[in-house]
């Protein structure tokens, strides 16, 4: 083992060397298995090698080998803690490649579903983040929110997690009425009562403020040239967002706000995450209350499967229930690179199609990447603790990062 | 073509291919724009030129991805895909390059510090280096990992496997075992632009050539004749034994109905 004896500047004339320590791969801060080489001067952070890939499963290469709809449920492993927001990037790319109109009422339905997995995924980030600062009870409260928007998922979809829900040209099926009744009433007469509940007890906490204000301040600047994107690059002050600035679905249709952050600290990103979640329920509002009845997947028959029904009848249906679930549809040759704001920032696909019926290639664009890298320099100079909030913070999920 | 799906919706792409290929034309090999995206094809020397005029002269302030694509057809096999993006124009644009595995394509970190890692991924996954990164290790695949695992030769199931040895107490490396054949279903339909023949559909493609074609010149060659008819005439089999109306009914049958006939 090589000391590195260089006389350390926290103590008076003792010589304590430099220590290198392993956070993770098993550690229940680091939100999955990421493994940190850190470097200390006594507790504080000199340097930060973050290991990526242990949940490495090659899904880029495993999609060049399914045709496009069999691609799907490889998102929803993605970033499993909100996986509609994953669908909706591959739907939206394969549909950009087919230039493939999408019914009113699917648009509509999708957005609301994708705030809902907004919602989701901020309940389980917040929770995480507040548990690993030191408070237990938000996080049992707001994860039982979480479990309320699961189970509306599971009613539209029939699986709580990886839904495979949202589908080239619509979604897979409409929704109960009672479903989109209850959604509204839940955000009425429950979700902001626990919620504000849980906030209270963190957003004006001692505690929790002394674990996060000024804890890995970044700039404007810094944010922009690292890639920054979602709540990390809002809560640096920028007011940029994917469904604001380059709207799909009907995002335009939608009047929302940005929340923006002022000091670009760990505690701005929490409070930007907690002003969005408000905003998601706006968003939510407007869509129970805007949603047209109609068709919720496209007409063409050579993308969207026919209803069982109809396939009971028609012998053309038949046949292209059979093309479309062994075959599969052919996507025209080009390449196009759809972002979209999934809840930790922009998520990409990179789609390259050779006019078959797989994908020549898929890039998945994760959001963590950008923001997993810069952990180095936003971590140098703080304590050991304060890489949990600053971890926390930057809400990474390791199905996306790794892939 | 009228833009009927509902992807992102950034600023026009109308004049973007003019006003930068002015700019970058001493490395510009092609430019176009398909499917609403706008590609710049460029020198790979010049790579990092051609991104800081596009970041310093044209307001494409991130660099939100490098992706690597494999086209094992080609001269110089990989590509390499840069996406910028405009938060001041509220645009993007495709920038790329080739290269092949010992040609590198100068480094971007010098220009976007979030390329270290996306640079690592490519020559991880394809085996393209940059000139230039101070810190090319691979980042994705396993520690001791030999060879890039995204290029289209790379078998989809891997060489090695690992698993926990009860024996050895520690993890094992083994070359990849597989109890069933890897399945991959080629669904292109054989009337639809498929590259290969079906089995049998050889011999609709003109008969293969024999030296010595069989024929048959006389009749009796084929089998045919007045032997044959008379083979065929003849019974195969001698005939069964002869029905008999005894009037009395067989041993063992049911009392018959009335001849109301039941209900």
């Amino acid at each position: 083992m090589s000391m590195n004896l260089e006389e350390s500047p926290t103590t008076e004339g003792e010589v304590i060397t430099n220590y290198t320590i392993n956070f993770g791969p098993q550690h229940p801060a680091a939100h999955g298995v990421l493994r940190m080489v850190m470097e200390l001067d006594g507790e504080v952070i000199e340097r930060i090698d973050p290991h990526v890939g242990l949940l490495h499963r090659g899904t880029e290469k495993l999609i060049e080998q399914k045709t496009y709809l069999q691609a799907l449920p490889y998102f929803d492993r993605l970033d499993y803690c909100s996986p509609l927001a994953m669908e909706h990037t591959w739907v939206l790319a394969i549909e950009k490649q087919l230039n493939l109109e999408v019914p009113l009422r699917a648009q509509y339905l999708r957005v609301l579903f994708a705030e809902l997995t907004r919602i989701c995924n901020h309940m389980l980030n917040m929770g995480a983040h507040i548990l690993d600062v030191g408070a237990f009870t938000p996080n049992l409260w707001i994860m039982d929110l979480r479990e309320d928007c699961l189970n509306f998922f599971e009613r539209a979809s029939g699986a709580r997690m990886h839904s495979a829900w949202f589908r080239p040209g619509g979604v897979h099926q409409d929704v109960p009425e009672k479903l989109l009744v209850d959604i509204g009433d839940w955000l009425d007469n429950r979700f902001f009562q626990l919620f504000e509940d849980a906030m209270s007890l963190v957003m004006d906490n001692r505690i929790f403020k002394q674990r996060n204000v000024d804890i890995a301040v970044v700039s404007r600047e810094d944010a922009i040239a690292w890639g920054f994107s979602g709540p990390m690059i809002r809560a640096a002050g920028l007011p940029w967002d994917l469904r604001k600035s380059q709207p799909y679905d009907v995002y335009d249709r939608m009047e929302f706000d940005i929340p923006v952050g002022t000091n670009s600290d760990c505690y701005d990103r929490f409070m930007v995450r907690v002003k969005e979640v408000y905003e998601s329920a706006k968003i939510i509002r407007q869509c129970l209350r805007d949603m047209p009845s109609g068709p919720i997947a496209s007409s063409d028959t050579k993308v969207v499967p026919p209803k069982r029904g109809e396939m009971k009848q028609s012998m053309e249906a038949l046949i292209h229930h059979f093309k479309l679930y062994t075959e599969g549809f052919h996507v025209p040759a080009g390449e196009v690179y759809v972002a979209t704001e999934s809840p930790k920032g922009e998520f990409g696909v990179y789609l390259v199609s050779d006019g078959t019926n797989k994908p020549y290639r898929c890039k998945i664009r994760p959001t963590a990447f950008s923001h997993l890298q810069a952990m180095d320099f936003m971590s140098k100079g703080h304590m050991l603790p304060d890489a949990t909030a600053i971890l926390g913070a930057i809400d990474v999920v390791f199905g996306e990062c790794d892939r | 073509m009228a833009v009927l799906h509902s992807a992102p919706k950034f600023a026009s792409n109308e004049g973007v291919i003019d006003a930068i290929s002015e700019t970058i034309s001493v490395w510009l090999i092609e430019a176009h724009e398909s499917h609403g995206e706008v590609i710049f094809r460029v020198q790979r020397d010049a790579i990092a030129r051609v991104l800081q005029i596009l970041r310093d002269d044209h307001a494409y302030q991130q660099m939100m991805e490098i992706a690597g694509v494999d086209y094992p057809e080609r001269a110089e096999r990989f590509e390499v895909v840069y996406m910028l993006q405009s938060l001041t124009k509220n645009h993007r644009v495709m920038v790329k390059c080739s290269a092949s595995e010992d040609t590198p394509v100068p480094t971007v970190t010098t220009l976007w510090p979030n390329a270290g890692w996306l640079e690592r991924e490519v020559f991880d996954m394809f085996g393209v280096t940059f000139a230039g990164n101070p810190d090319l290790r691979r980042i994705l695949t396993d520690y001791g990992f030999e060879g890039h695992p995204f290029r289209k030769d790379f078998p989809m199931t891997g060489y090695t496997e690992l698993r926990y040895s009860e024996e050895e107490k520690r993890v094992v490396y083994e070359p990849v075992v597989l109890a069933q054949e890897m399945r991959t279903f080629d669904f292109l339909s054989p009337w639809e632009g498929a590259d290969y023949v079906l089995p049998g559909d050889e011999k609709s493609r003109g008969a293969p050539a024999v030296a010595e074609p069989k024929v048959t010149e006389k009749q009796g060659d084929t089998g045919a004749g007045k032997a044959a008819d008379k083979a065929a005439a003849e019974k195969v089999s001698p005939p069964g034994p002869e029905q008999k109306d005894t009037g009395k009914p067989a041993p063992g049958a049911p009392d018959p109905t009335s001849k109301e006939g039941g209900r």
